[in-house]
Order: C-alpha cells, then structure tokens, then sequence
C-alpha cells in the first residue's frame, strides 16, 4: 500500500541544492529530490556531502590577505 | 513569597509569618543565637597580613586565574587541587583524555571561559551543591553557608568554630576556589574574599585585572570595583586589547588571531579563521559579541552601538554560513494507494508531531526517526482493518446468496 525509504532529509537553500544535485551526478546518492529546499538521500554520503559542500563555498571565498605577496624576481 | 507561606494574607493585610518574622529580626539585630551573618573570630590573628584587603584580592585573583589557566591549557604556575579538577570534570567543563590521563577543554569549558566572574562563580557553586549531594553532605548545612557567605565582610576574619564539620568541609573546599583564604589546613579563622563577598551582589568579583588606575586603591564599599573594559574593535576587524593578563590574551585568543604583543596592549584581527575555529569549538557568535561587548572599552561605550555594526554582522554570518545545510534522519513514506490514505497517515503524524515535510501533489512525506514506529504501526492496523473489513463483506455476499 505503501512505500517507505530510510534515509536522510537534507534540508537547505536553492543554491546549496543546486550544488548536492551536481555532486550527484558523480556519486549517485540521492533517492529523491523533493522540492525546492529539501532532499531525500542515502545515509551514509551525508558527511562526504558535507565536506564537498564545505570545500567548494571555501574555493569561492575572498579571504583579506593582510601582507601582499611577495613578488620575487 | 506568599507561595512559600512567608506572607500571608490576612483580611486585605499581607502579613509576615510569626516564625519568619523571629527569626528574620534576631537576624537583623544579632539577637539569639544564631550565625547568618557569621561569628568574627575573637581573638586577635598573629599573622594577619599588612594590607588586608588588597592581599586577599591578590590571593583571590591568583587562585581563581590558576583555575582558569588550568582549563585554557597555558602552562600556569600551579595545577589545581584535585578537588577543584574533579568538579571541573563534573561539570563538563573539561573531560580526560584517554591517551595520557590528562584533561581537556570540552565545548562547555569554552563557553564558561567568555562568561563574566560572578556568572562563573555561581556555576562552581551550583556544580558543588550537585557534588555535595553525591557526597552526601547535608545540602541544608551547605546553603546555609552559601548563603552566610555572601553577607560577610571583605577584610574581616571569621572563626570557624561555630560550623558544623559539613560547613568545615565546605570551608576547606572553598579555599581552594579562592572564595576564602586560610593560612594553612588547620587554622582556626578564615578570611573571605571579594569573589565571596560578591556572591549576592551585582559588583565585579575580581579587581586588579586591568592596570588602570581608579581600581588601584579600593575603598571599603566597594562602589569603584567595576570591571574596566579594555577593548578596542575597528571597523577594519582589528582588535586592540589593553591588557597584560596572561588569561585574558589567552581568552582573546580562542576567536582572535592575535599578531604583536606590547608591554601593555595585545593587538590581532577577527578574521573568517579565527572565527571558524571559535565555532568549531563549540563557542556561538552570541557569546563572542555579548564578550566583546562586556569588555569594550569605555571610549569604546561612547559611541551608539558600542561595536561597530559591520563586524558584528559579519560574525553572524559566518555562523551561519556553517548552518547552510541541515540533515536530519527519517523515513520517506510514498506511493500511497490513493489521496484518502495519503491524507489519513499525514493527519496521523501531524498529530503525534513528527512530520518533517510533506508535499499533497506528489502525495508523499517524511516523518523522523522515532515517527516512524507509531506511523508504520498505524498503517498496518489500518491495513488489518481493512482485509477484515473485506472479508467482512466477502463473508456477508456469500450469506446473502
């Protein structure tokens, strides 16, 4: 009668989204993409989303350098 | 008050219960015989140090900062009793490690670091009462104490004769917080100090952190005891700090990076690291701002808001930003047979309270963890109830024919 999944419910803005979607498509892990700001996934990835989700915001950080780099000749 | 029938009310008069009333005026004017206010030791003390009061604060001050140094990890003069480290490990502010027996600053320990002195007293002491009531000491005798504590007077030496031997206890145990002093283990007097006297009143507990000079020479009554703030906070994210306390720059440091350090000034960055590794720790941006705010300099709490506003909000922000993704576990329940069922369930779980989300369209939902049992037990009683409601009526054709 009816169907139940466990899992992880992921709960998070469009754009983090946008991103677990991307990350998908080379791990495969979500079971179903719900709506706008939540998806269903496998339990087990959820730390490895994480830490994928933290490294990218990290890439596209500006971070105050407070001595410029040296150039050496 | 009247809850704890200390006033009661008598044809429209509020009226002090006889008892209460006694005992309240023998306490008032030193009648009876009673100690709430504490027995002054009779004789004179042989050894009683020059300068009294400024001692004791120098006592008060080393022992509490060696406690503190202790859960910072800088390398202190003195470990702590093990008294004060079990408590310590109580309370949850520091837990052992397992590699080499020694204690660590848990993320409690963190926070308790920001508080301010007489919130950090307070803590010990309700710790202790909790340890007390293991020990099974007689936590009447104990608040009795805790409460004479906080009406004695700085400077002033106290026999302790007339304790009960829990309160004796209490005494030993509190000495080595720093509350009270003693000369050694079996002396017969005790001298309160500011971190005690100040239990029950709204001034600073602890003088002589700051070198400025109006905390210099306290005069008895101690209106001029407020804590000096010392810091300075740019809108450039640079952070000054007027201080040379070993504690304090060790505090600045857990959410500071701290780059020069002068004779009487510290000077570092707030920065997306060193705020990074503050909340890893388990410390909030609330805590880091209310810190900041608390200690910031007067020049500083002459302009409105005291910290500037962009770097305020830029350390919410940075919280935030590890909060972007939140995942909690359930069970996705779909492919229900037809909307009547799907909306049954759904109005069952919203009940009981543990849906986490549900869409009517796709007729699906999920429901947490600990739902789970009570929904899927749910839907097999309902699903009993149905093939016995079509036996039923299999059996009732078969009459009928």
């Amino acid at each position: 009668m009816v169907k139940v999944i466990k899992g992880v419910l992921l709960q998070c803005d469009p754009t983090v989204k946008q991103v677990i979607l991307n990350l998908d498509e080379r791990d495969h892990f979500i079971i179903e993409d719900l709506d706008e700001t939540h998806v269903f996934v496998e339990a087990s990835c959820v730390e490895k989303v994480k830490k994928s989700l933290e490294d990218l915001l990290e890439e596209n950080t500006y971070k105050f350098e407070s001595q410029p780099p040296n150039n050496k000749d | 008050m009247s809850k704890l029938y200390i006033l009661m009310d008598d044809h429209g008069h509020m009226v002090m219960n006889t008892t209460f009333r006694e005992q309240f005026r023998n306490a008032l004017t030193g009648g009876g015989e009673h100690q709430s206010f504490g027995v002054p030791s009779s004789s004179v003390d042989r050894h009683r140090p020059e300068n009294v009061v400024a001692f004791l604060d120098n006592h008060a001050t080393k022992q509490w900062e060696s406690i503190l140094h202790y859960m910072v990890g800088t390398a202190s003069m003195q470990t702590p009793k093990k008294a004060v480290r079990d408590l310590l490990v109580r309370s949850g502010l520091m837990s052992l490690r397992l590699d080499n027996n020694e204690l660590k600053i848990t993320n409690k320990g963190f926070q308790f670091l920001l508080q301010d002195v007489n919130t950090q007293v307070w803590a010990f002491l309700l710790q202790y009462l909790d340890y007390a009531e293991v020990l099974q000491m007689d936590l009447v005798e104990v608040l009795n104490f805790f409460f004479m504590l906080g009406s004695l007077e700085l400077g002033q030496d106290y026999s302790v004769e007339q304790l009960t031997d829990t309160q004796k206890q209490v005494v030993e145990d509190l000495a080595n917080f720093g509350l009270l002093y003693r000369r050694k283990r079996s002396s017969r007097r005790y001298y309160p100090t500011r971190l005690a006297t100040t239990l029950t009143s709204g001034t600073s507990a602890l003088l002589g952190r700051h070198p400025t000079p109006s905390t210099v020479n306290p005069v008895a009554g101690e209106d001029i005891a407020t804590e000096q703030g010392f810091i300075i906070l740019e809108t450039n994210y640079k952070l000054y700090a007027y201080t040379d306390s070993p504690l304090q720059i060790a505090v600045l440091n857990l959410f500071c990076d701290l780059k020069c350090r002068f004779a009487n000034m510290v000077c570092g960055m707030i920065t997306r690291d060193s705020i990074k590794e503050a909340l890893t720790n388990g410390i909030t941006a609330e805590q880091i701002i209310s810190y900041l705010n608390s200690h910031a300099h007067p020049q500083m709490k002459k302009s409105m808001p005291v910290l500037p506003l962009t770097v305020i909000d830029q350390i919410r922000l940075w919280e935030m930003e590890r909060n972007r993704l939140q995942a909690s576990e359930g069970h996705l329940y779909e492919q229900f047979r037809c909307q009547a069922d799907y909306d049954n369930v759904l109005r069952y779980a919203q009940t009981l309270g543990v849906v986490l989300w549900s869409n009517a369209r796709k007729c699906m939902f999920v429901v947490t963890e600990v739902g789970h049992q009570q929904v899927r037990a749910f839907i097999q009683k309902r699903i009993a109830q149905r093939k016995n409601g079509a036996t039923n009526t299999l059996e009732s054709k078969t009459y009928s024919i």
